[in-house]
């Protein structure tokens, strides 16, 4: 077996105690969120205490806790997410026509943000306090203090509303749907997405950048005559992008379960909106499953990063 | 000749601006989303439905209605008319007979040529086998209430359905205002897992479902030989687009994305006012806001006097005026004015914040150092829960809140989520809530008001206790005859509004953006939704 795929293994072996005890908490923690799946119908005078009743064993939910616990986990290591609790259908089946939206969001957005985030990381740094740096400055303060949804609505009205360049939301027109239609619908999402994270990310990039310019090994590569760009790009980035690697990694997670707020003003047929839509109806198989996917996002990532690091900085042993 | 680092990054900059620009450019030609036309009209709704099968949820029956068809429907004075039936079976035309045996039985007429979407006969044997799903252990549709009330029912021939009821159920013309399962499709099968059918039901109405993309939209499609006759439905597709953020949905219907938004905000209301193409219908509703006094938790709600002082500090006219900004008037009671059994003969509370002070005296509550109301050392001090991010209600706790105050009376306000919400007072864990009920379209009472249904029996969370008035309900329950039952709930009407059991604040006006240009629109009180009558909008 390879460094590698022992690497891998080790990982998913350590993994599996931590999922565990994720799963509890989690399902302890939505248990304990006041009103549940049932709640929804009280608003129905038709529906009656035999038919609350009637839904409440239907659910399983007369049971008590830790035998809803066990019978759920026993399923999900078995491969059986269960069914949703607010529309009848497999768990698996409402996340798997969900996970693409998701996806080609956060691909997008992550390839658009770093595009931003490297130049402008390492511009600023290589220009420390000149005009493009203040810019930066300026710029990325305002991308990270901009609530993601109020800049999305600004967004909206700019270019769907006033311009009418662009539609305000939606992943395609119902029953269009080229890639140009497609691109359309992706442009606003992804810009709040890239222009929040770049905003953050550029930052650590240049910090990052302007401890290791400053480091001994720098002043002896310059002095080897290596030119600017060198330098720069190969000798300095590559030591600055340990931290980068790592926020990139953790944000990628979270975005893969989920951009919740940013789905919800784009009215984006991802992750986030179903989670949304789970949350309110407190739809316990299909939040523990999204959770979990969630928390195994990090635990995927986590090693991802690991292996990045390794990448670009050789002294950082994969194991 | 080597370039600087810097360079080749602004380069890579301006290489990623120029696309960009040239994306924009390809966005400026974008057609605008085209008008409403007979052709297509699309609908931006807040959620998406869970199930289209009517019997399993009471969310958003505006899309199934356009499917599926009750034998009755209402309509827009929430007047019970019929469907497939051929009459709303009463006692004047024999389509309803008393037994002795304290039972009844209906006797549904169906419309004679009404074909599933399939082409298979919609029979009386449909009906049969709605009721026997309904009544099975294997099936779990969200409500039961009538349909286990129900004994048998006969089917002497393919359009008549005799239904035997075990007692006398007064709300017995809306029992099947949802529709009928279809025998040949559901018999013998898992109905709560059948998804083919319950993400595409088999009806009779004049659309079906040709496209559903979970979290996107749901396309309906003209059906053929709608037994209207091949005049209807008048536009071929709908389009429902599941929008959840409000802003955006409003955004989409100013730049033409959507053409109709049912169930506007009415803090939104002049904003959609102002675009041209839109008219904001407004229809009186069978819903009503009110603050729920719980007796229980806090006993000084089970002085009468202290309900009348409340209600006496409140100005709830300029609650309408400014708040709601004249969109609804002031509710007096449970019963709207769109029912049937509306009367206006009954007790009246008007803003007399000296008469509050005065009945707070004379129970006893007297005004402490700080100027909140003490008796027996007990401050005269309340939690009002209502639902967060409501801007309406939000506005409407803060200005009780503060004419409360002015008479002494000190309420905290508390905003939970809206299913959070359900369970706190479904639990009776509250003092007051505000908040509405939407009524059935039957004026059905007793679940709200007669003592023996506080939760979990029913949705009596005032805890409000009156044998007078528990009588009463129950009897109208069992009231066929209109006008007696009429007489029984204009007695019930009268002694709530005298006994102050809730603070009734306004009647709910239900507001629909609709496009101007859209005719016979007609709107609906009722949780039947306004599409109601969708086989005759046109597009002018």
């Amino acid at each position: 077996m390879s460094v590698l795929a022992r690497f891998v293994a080790r990982r998913c072996l350590q993994a599996l105690p931590l999922l565990l005890v994720v799963s509890m908490l989690v399902f302890l923690l939505i248990h304990a969120a006041p009103g549940g799946p049932l709640a929804i119908y009280l608003a129905n005078p038709n529906v009656r205490p035999a038919d609350i009743e009637r839904l409440r064993r239907a659910l399983g939910l007369d049971r008590p806790l830790w035998q809803q616990y066990w019978t759920w986990l026993w399923a999900f290591a078995h491969g059986d997410w269960g069914y949703s609790f607010s529309d009848g259908r497999p768990v698996a089946v409402r996340i798997v026509e969900r996970l693409p939206a998701t996806l080609e969001l956060v691909a997008v957005s992550l390839t658009c943000a770093l595009a931003l985030t490297m130049p402008a990381g390492i511009l600023a740094a290589v220009r420390r306090g000149g005009w493009f740096d203040r810019a930066v400055a300026i710029a990325s303060g305002a991308g990270v203090s901009l609530p993601a949804f109020w800049f999305g609505l600004l967004l909206q009205m700019i270019f769907a509303v006033g311009l009418g360049w662009l539609p305000s939301s939606g992943r395609t027109t119902p029953g269009g749907g080229d890639v140009v239609d497609h691109v359309q619908h992706l442009l606003l999402p992804t810009t709040v997405l890239a222009i929040v994270l770049a905003s953050g990310w550029s930052r650590y990039l240049r910090g990052s950048m302007l401890e290791t310019l400053a480091q001994p090994f720098i002043v002896s590569v310059r002095a080897r005559g290596l030119s600017a760009s060198r330098v720069v790009l190969r000798h300095a980035l590559r030591n600055a992008l340990g931290p980068l690697i790592a926020l990139v990694t953790v944000d990628a997670a979270l975005l893969v379960s989920g951009a919740v707020v940013t789905e919800s003003v784009f009215a984006w047929p991802g992750l986030g909106s179903l989670f949304t839509e789970a949350l309110a109806r407190r739809d316990y198989t299909v939040l523990m499953a999204l959770l979990m996917l969630s928390a195994a996002a990090v635990v995927a990532f986590n090693v991802v990063a690991d292996f990045a690091h390794a990448l670009v900085d050789p002294r950082v042993p994969v194991s | 000749m080597r370039r600087a680092p810097h360079e080749s990054l602004v380069a890579a900059v301006a290489l990623g601006a120029v696309a960009v620009v040239a994306v924009s450019s390809a966005c400026a030609k974008r057609a605008s989303a085209g008008r409403p036309s007979n052709d297509l009209l699309i609908v931006g709704y807040d959620r998406e439905p869970d199930t289209l099968n009517r019997f399993s949820t009471h969310i958003l029956e505006d899309i199934p209605s356009c499917i599926v068809e009750g034998l009755t429907t209402t309509d827009e004075q929430m007047r019970v008319v019929p469907l497939l039936a051929s009459e709303v079976p009463t006692i004047e035309n024999g389509g309803v007979r008393l037994r002795d045996d304290g039972g009844m039985d209906v006797v549904w007429k169906l419309r004679p040529g009404v074909q599933w979407h399939d082409g298979t006969p919609f029979t009386s044997a449909d009906v049969r086998f709605t009721v026997d799903a309904i009544n099975s252990p294997d099936y779990n549709p969200e409500s039961t209430d009538g349909f286990d009330r129900i004994s048998s029912v006969d089917t002497p021939d393919a359009l008549t359905a005799v239904v035997h009821y075990k007692e006398i159920y007064a709300p017995y013309d809306i029992q099947f205002i949802r529709g009928a399962l279809p025998k040949h499709i559901l018999q013998g099968r898992d109905i709560d897992h059948a998804q083919d059918y319950n993400r595409n039901p088999l009806g009779t109405g004049p659309y079906h479902v040709a496209d559903w993309k979970s979290g996107e939209y749901i396309l309906l499609e003209r059906t053929a030989h709608y037994w209207r006759g091949d005049g209807y439905p008048r536009i071929r597709r709908l389009l429902f687009k599941f929008i959840p953020n409000t802003n955006t949905r409003i955004n989409q219907l100013k730049n033409g994305e959507v053409h109709l938004v049912a169930l506007a905000p009415w803090d939104k209301y002049r904003e959609i006012a102002a675009i041209p193409s839109i008219v904001v219908a407004r229809t009186r509703g069978n819903a009503y806001e009110h603050v729920t006094l719980n007796e229980r938790q806090f006993p000084p709600f089970a002085d009468v006097r202290v309900r009348r002082a409340l209600i006496s500090a409140l100005d709830r006219e300029r609650y309408t005026q400014t708040i709601l900004d004249g969109l609804a008037p002031v509710a007096d009671g449970p019963v709207q004015p769109v029912s049937w059994a509306y009367t206006d003969r009954i007790a009246r509370h008007s803003f007399d914040p000296g008469k509050a002070r005065a009945l707070l005296d004379e129970a006893g509550w007297k005004p402490g150092a700080d100027g909140i109301r003490v008796h027996d050392g007990k401050r005269l001090a309340f939690t009002l829960i209502t639902q967060a991010g409501y801007a309406i209600r939000e506005s409407m706790a803060q200005a009780i809140e503060r004419q409360l105050r002015d008479v002494g009376v000190d309420v905290t306000v508390e905003l939970h989520d809206g299913t959070a919400l359900s369970a706190i007072w479904f639990e009776g864990r509250f003092d007051a809530m505000l908040h509405w009920w939407q009524m059935p379209s039957d004026p059905e009472l007793t679940t709200f008001f007669a003592s023996d249904r506080t939760p979990p029996a029913g949705r009596n969370i005032n805890y409000f206790h009156d044998d007078a008035l528990t009588r009463l309900l129950y009897a109208s329950d069992r009231t066929v005859d209109r006008p007696q039952r009429k007489a029984l709930l204009e007695r019930a009407q009268a002694i709530i509004a005298d006994a102050v059991p809730e603070i009734p604040l306004y009647s709910v006006t239900r507001l629909d953006a609709v496009p101007a240009a859209l005719a016979n629109f007609k709107g609906n009180p009722t949780n039947t939704g306004i599409f109601w009558n969708v086989h005759e909008w046109d597009i002018k």
